[in-house]
């Protein structure tokens, strides 16, 4: 045993040795030119050669697959003599993988794609690096300054905004009788006389016990889910006075699950739906005849618009990504920063892209999809994205379920989730 | 001697080890865990707390754990009444003399069983229950009655919930008893016809005394599974998105939904370590109901 010991502490010692031999041969022709230029010759080859090795990103993401290689198609076509390959996987449950993986360098990805409304509580973890670090604030100036608002959070920008959505209201040309109503009381009107619940059809549906679908409702009235400083707002008189208005919509918009909505509206037994540009694919594939107004077109009684939640698709860097692979990701986010790939995005699948220099381009800019939302944008209000509203999709949808639904009063029941949320929020410390 | 002792411990070494680390490890680093301070505030620089999140944890078995409770329970007393009766009852059928196509049958039966829970529970919720789509609407509104949502109310919700766990459990109940039924000697039946023994007769007198200690076993199974229930009650009225606007809630649940939408690792699993508890509670009094019950028998 001892001998086995001191052979090994042998190897390890002329191993060592040998490895300072090689450091201090470099030095040693420090002082002969030639050799100094033979060696800086060798070093740019080398750095030529290292630059020419081949560096894969790989992304995570739980969108449209189709999207993403047309996004990395782009990226990797602009940076092929960099030899850097942008790679999209996609994952379910991005946000909890994120959680599991995001310091485990050798399993987990180099960057993810998603909402903004998670970056907080990844933040918090200490899992991302901020773009900011990465990439310049002149690189980023062609960003439309609400998505740098919902990449950042206290005071530094974690995330590089790829693209937005906002909820709009989406008909079909073929049903719908007469003008789109520009306030909400007409459209409720509206609604009222061409829609026959026994029968199954409806002129409009909507994810009327969702809290993304009825935040523009929430936030028109001027309550709010979350305020800036983590603090719920379910019972706010604001708050209750929305979720009442709404419930009368909900009344006449069939159970409000994601499912039975869009099929209503796919199947054409619903003149019109609230929802998003993820709908189009189904949509289009159905073959309605679609019209598109913007939900900042609506007026509530109280003299607002609707305003919808805008969600900011955005790109996150791991810490372990962004020391690991520096050149390559900042190569990426400089890509990502140019108008191109919000063209792409726009052109071959409705997103609103988060560099304003896109909009330049003359089919982007008669995208009617695309001019609601941004139209829409004016007054949309990004979703929160500190970590409490992790936790505030429960208490808010349970809210509007019991009242939509179970016809709990609106009063008791905002005060019991309001609890709820608050005893949520405590739990996250 | 204590070699011949020594030996059957270093034979089942390989797979007590295999059970320490898929079984007992887990448990024991939650339990590690829930002394720990870990959350989304504390991802990987976390510090031993002591018994702090038990406090919590205590604090949060309030009134509505113990409504949760009092549901989990009349859940897995009425399920498995329900169940055990249905499954009875089919299982004679199937076994009845004269019955031409029972292989046939009893195939079709495994069906809902062979299917992947996820998938059945979602076909159930837009297939059956729903108020557009679903059978039992259609139904209603050919009949000319109002349509009805079956999932917004706590009690509908509850039965709906009964009838779709009577419909994925009973064939593997309905096989254990279709299996017991056959090992009952026929030749006790002709001896209680030929003493003018009619069908309840026989039923009470002969195939329920012999089936009792077979299925005891599959009893006591299910009813675990019962009692843990969780991907029924969540799926159908729980889904993230897709509340249904009942409030139901079983300690399962109950525990999920206190426990894991904080991400705060230290108080779930906390919570989890005491729900734990209860069931190593309650599973501790089945058993020695049962061994009473086998007791009594001897």
């Amino acid at each position: 045993m001892k001998k086995l010991s001191m052979i090994l502490a042998g190897i390890l010692v002329v191993s060592s040795l040998a490895g300072c031999g090689a450091g201090s041969e470099s030095v040693t022709t420090d002082n002969d030119v030639p050799a100094v230029q033979e060696t800086e010759s060798a070093q740019e080859t080398k750095e030529t050669d290292v630059n020419k090795e081949p560096v894969t990103i790989t992304a995570w993401h739980d969108n449209d697959e189709t999207m993403m290689n047309a996004l990395a198609d782009v990226v990797n076509e602009a940076l092929k003599e960099e030899n850097i390959t942008l790679k999209f996987e996609k994952k379910s449950d991005v946000t909890g993988q994120i959680q599991l993986y995001g310091t485990d360098a050798q399993n987990g990805p180099d960057m993810y794609l998603f909402a903004h409304d998670s970056l907080g509580s990844f933040a918090e973890m200490g899992i991302l690096e901020p773009v900011s670090n990465l990439i310049s604030a002149e690189q980023e100036s062609d960003l439309i300054p609400m998505t740098i608002q919902a990449a950042t959070y206290k005071g530094e920008q974690y995330l590089m905004p790829v693209y937005y959505e906002t909820l709009l209201f989406m008909y079909n040309k073929d049903l719908w009788e007469g003008e789109i109503p520009s306030t909400t009381e007409d459209l409720y009107a509206y609604m009222k006389e061409h829609t026959d619940s026994e029968a199954g059809t409806y002129a409009l549906v909507n994810q009327h016990s969702g809290a993304y679908n009825v935040a523009p409702f929430i936030n028109g009235f001027g309550g709010y889910i979350l305020d800036s400083d983590g603090n719920p707002g379910l019972d706010l008189q604001e708050t209750k006075d929305a979720v009442t208005y709404n419930k009368k919509f909900a009344a006449l918009q069939a159970d409000g699950d994601y499912n039975t909505v869009t099929t209503l509206f796919n199947e054409g037994k619903a003149a019109a739906i609230i929802g998003g540009p993820w709908l189009i694919s189904g949509i289009k594939e159905a073959g309605i005849n679609l019209g598109i107004k913007s939900l900042a077109d609506f007026t509530l009684p109280d003299g607002n618009t609707l305003k919808p939640y805008s969600g900011v698709q955005c790109l996150g860097v791991l810490k372990y990504a962004a020391e690991n692979k520096h050149d390559a990701i900042v190569k990426v986010l400089e890509t990502l920063a140019q108008p191109e790939v919000g063209i792409t995005l726009a052109k071959g699948f409705n997103c609103a892209p988060a560099n304003s220099k896109a909009y330049d381009d003359p089919e982007v800019a008669a995208n009617e999809m695309i001019l609601a939302m941004k139209e829409t944008a004016k007054v949309a209000q990004p979703m929160p994205n500190i970590p409490q509203m992790n936790v505030m999709w429960g208490p808010t949808e349970s809210l509007l379920a019991a009242v939509n639904k179970s016809g709990e009063d609106v009063d008791a029941a905002a005060e019991k989730y309001q609890n709820e949320a608050l005893s949520a929020i405590a739990d996250m410390q | 001697m204590k070699k011949k002792k020594a030996v059957p411990w270093l034979y089942s070494f390989p797979a007590m080890l295999l059970i320490g680390i898929i079984v007992v490890f887990p448990i024991v680093y939650t339990g590690y865990i829930s002394m720990t301070n870990m959350n989304l505030y504390h991802w990987s620089d976390f510090e031993w707390i002591g018994l702090e999140n038990y406090k919590r944890a205590l604090l949060k078995v309030d009134s509505g754990f113990l409504s949760a409770l009092e549901t989990t329970l009349l859940w897995t007393a009425g399920n498995m009444v329900l169940q055990v009766v249905i499954a009875y009852l089919i299982a004679v059928g199937l076994n009845a003399e004269g019955l031409k196509l029972n292989r046939l049958y009893k195939t079709l039966l495994m069906f809902p069983w062979a299917m992947p829970a996820y998938v059945s529970i979602l076909i159930w919720r837009v297939g059956m229950y729903n108020t557009e789509f679903g059978l039992f609407n259609k139904i209603l509104v050919a009949l000319g009655l109002s349509k009805m949502d079956f999932l917004s109310k706590n009690s509908s919700a509850f039965l709906a919930c009964m009838v779709l766990n009577l419909w994925m459990a009973l064939p593997f109940m309905i096989m254990m008893i279709d299996g017991a039924l056959q090992s009952i000697d026929k030749s006790m039946y002709e001896s209680a016809v030929l003493e003018g023994a009619g069908f309840l007769q026989k039923n009470i007198y002969i195939t329920i005394p012999s089936l009792k200690k077979i299925i005891a076993p599959a009893v006591i199974m299910t009813t675990f599974t019962t009692f843990k229930q969780f991907d029924i009650i969540y799926l159908l009225t729980m889904q993230k998105g897709s509340l249904s606007g009942a409030s139901l809630q079983t300690i399962i649940t109950y525990a999920h939904q206190n426990a894991f939408v904080s991400n705060n690792y230290g108080l779930s699993s906390a919570v989890s370590i005491v729900i734990f508890g209860i069931i190593i509670v309650f599973s501790f009094g089945m058993n020695r109901s049962g061994k009473g019950e086998r007791g009594e028998e001897a």
